[in-house]
């Protein structure tokens, strides 16, 4: 694996990476609860094909944002044995600076526009 | 949808991922297919069809971002042009085995099937949805069914293979036929068929009265106590533009294995003549050229006929 780089030259993610991210802060998932868990925090707004999803997997896991977990099944869908993905620590500080870069887009796009905070 | 169906959706989805760069196939195939099938059983009723097609978006766009990764990847050794067909060659090989045995596409010259189907219809035919009848090993791959009466086919037409038609399915193996006054008779019941239509109110024996001592010979041995029956392996046929249509009453059944599929969706009509859609002429090409916008009939654009 290529050394890391600085989190600060990974900005901006996309969402689909963004997301994923996000999906994995509290908890080890398979792809298709990381699909599952995108749909809900965007609302369905964001519904990850396979494609998309194994093909941002890659790149993460080679920027090391991401790693390998162990495979293992997921009782609940049924019981073939299913590879699950981590956030590492690089991963933790790259959402991190992208939601506080995406943060201070929105005062700035609130300052400009004049809404009001919260709308 | 039931489990069979769902594996015939994986089987589809497993054979497009030979469209992936290898390496990415190797990698994630496996689990690709899982999360595939776990969508599917999501799924119920109307959301199938946005499904089918944001997969399908996903499966185009992520095919051509992880190629253009492989071939960034791969190293300049070898020629721009031969890296290129190497890239896309199972891509292409795959877009043509679809076009060539799971879809085609026709062009409708005449307007027997009016007001249902119209000259200039250019139409995608499913030829893999009536496939069960014989040991065809696509009807293990996609969902295929019976054909129904009522249901639109097209097929090769008996007197001449090499031209397709498209005509309603009136009569089953079976089904007793007649036609009254324009009326059709099947099983004792008369028809109600909203979909035909009329475009003359008198009444030509040979043509609204069936079957008369004018109908095909190979009707004879097929005639008992004024009805028609349909013999095994064959379908009886009718167009919807009931006055105006070359069917089963003036050529005889459809032999089952004649069928060529279902018309599965018009990707476009255009508003022109028989004869500029049963040749190629120059004065075609340029009256598309010039009317494309005015004489598309859009809103006929991608229904189903």
């Amino acid at each position: 694996m290529p050394k890391p780089a600085p989190a600060a030259n990974l900005l901006p993610l996309t969402p689909p990476v963004f997301h994923i991210l996000l999906a994995l802060a509290d908890e080890e998932r398979h792809g298709y609860g990381i699909m599952q868990d995108v749909a809900r925090q965007t609302n369905d707004a964001l519904q990850l094909g396979p494609g998309t999803l194994y093909g941002c997997l890659k790149r993460m896991l080679t920027a090391g944002l991401v790693e390998e977990s162990d495979e293992r099944p997921d009782t609940e869908l049924d019981d073939e044995r299913r590879r699950y993905y981590r956030m590492t620590d690089l991963g933790r500080g790259v959402v991190r600076a992208e939601a506080h870069r995406l943060a201070e887009a929105v005062i700035a796009a609130r300052a400009r526009l004049g809404l009001a905070g919260g709308k | 949808m039931d489990s069979i169906s769902i594996r015939g959706l994986c089987g589809i989805y497993a054979a497009m991922l030979y469209a992936y760069p290898r390496d990415f196939r190797r990698q994630y195939g496996a689990e690709m297919q899982q999360v595939f099938r776990d969508r599917c059983r999501e799924q119920s009723g109307a959301s199938w069809l946005a499904f089918s097609g944001s997969t399908a978006m996903d499966w185009i766009a992520s095919v051509i971002r992880e190629r253009r990764a492989a071939s960034l990847a791969v190293s300049a050794q070898m020629g721009a042009g031969r890296k290129l067909i190497q890239e896309w060659a199972v891509t292409l090989l795959l877009f043509l085995f679809v076009t060539t045995t799971m879809v085609q596409a026709y062009v409708v010259p005449t307007g027997s099937m009016e007001n249902n189907i119209l000259i200039g219809d250019h139409m995608l035919v499913d030829k893999v949805g009536f496939s069960n009848t014989g040991n065809n090993w696509t009807s293990y791959v996609l969902p295929t069914r019976q054909v129904k009466r009522g249901d639109i086919i097209a097929f090769r037409f008996p007197e001449d293979v090499r031209q397709t038609f498209v005509k309603r399915v009136i009569g089953l193996p079976g089904d007793r036929i007649h036609l009254q006054n324009k009326r059709v008779i099947r099983n004792g019941q008369p028809l109600d068929e909203p979909y035909a239509q009329h475009v003359t109110s008198y009444i030509d024996d040979d043509r609204d009265n069936f079957p008369t001592a004018a109908a095909p010979a190979a009707f004879a041995h097929q005639v008992q106590d004024g009805d028609v029956i349909v013999p095994p392996d064959m379908l009886f046929v009718l167009g919807d533009n009931r006055d105006d249509s070359l069917d089963s009453r003036y050529w005889g059944f459809v032999p089952r294995d004649y069928i060529v599929g279902k018309p599965l969706v018009i990707y476009w009509s255009y508003d022109g003549s028989t004869k500029d859609f049963e040749t190629w002429n120059i004065a075609h090409l340029e009256d598309v050229a010039l009317h494309f916008f005015t004489k598309t009939r859009w809103s006929r654009t991608l229904t189903t006929p």
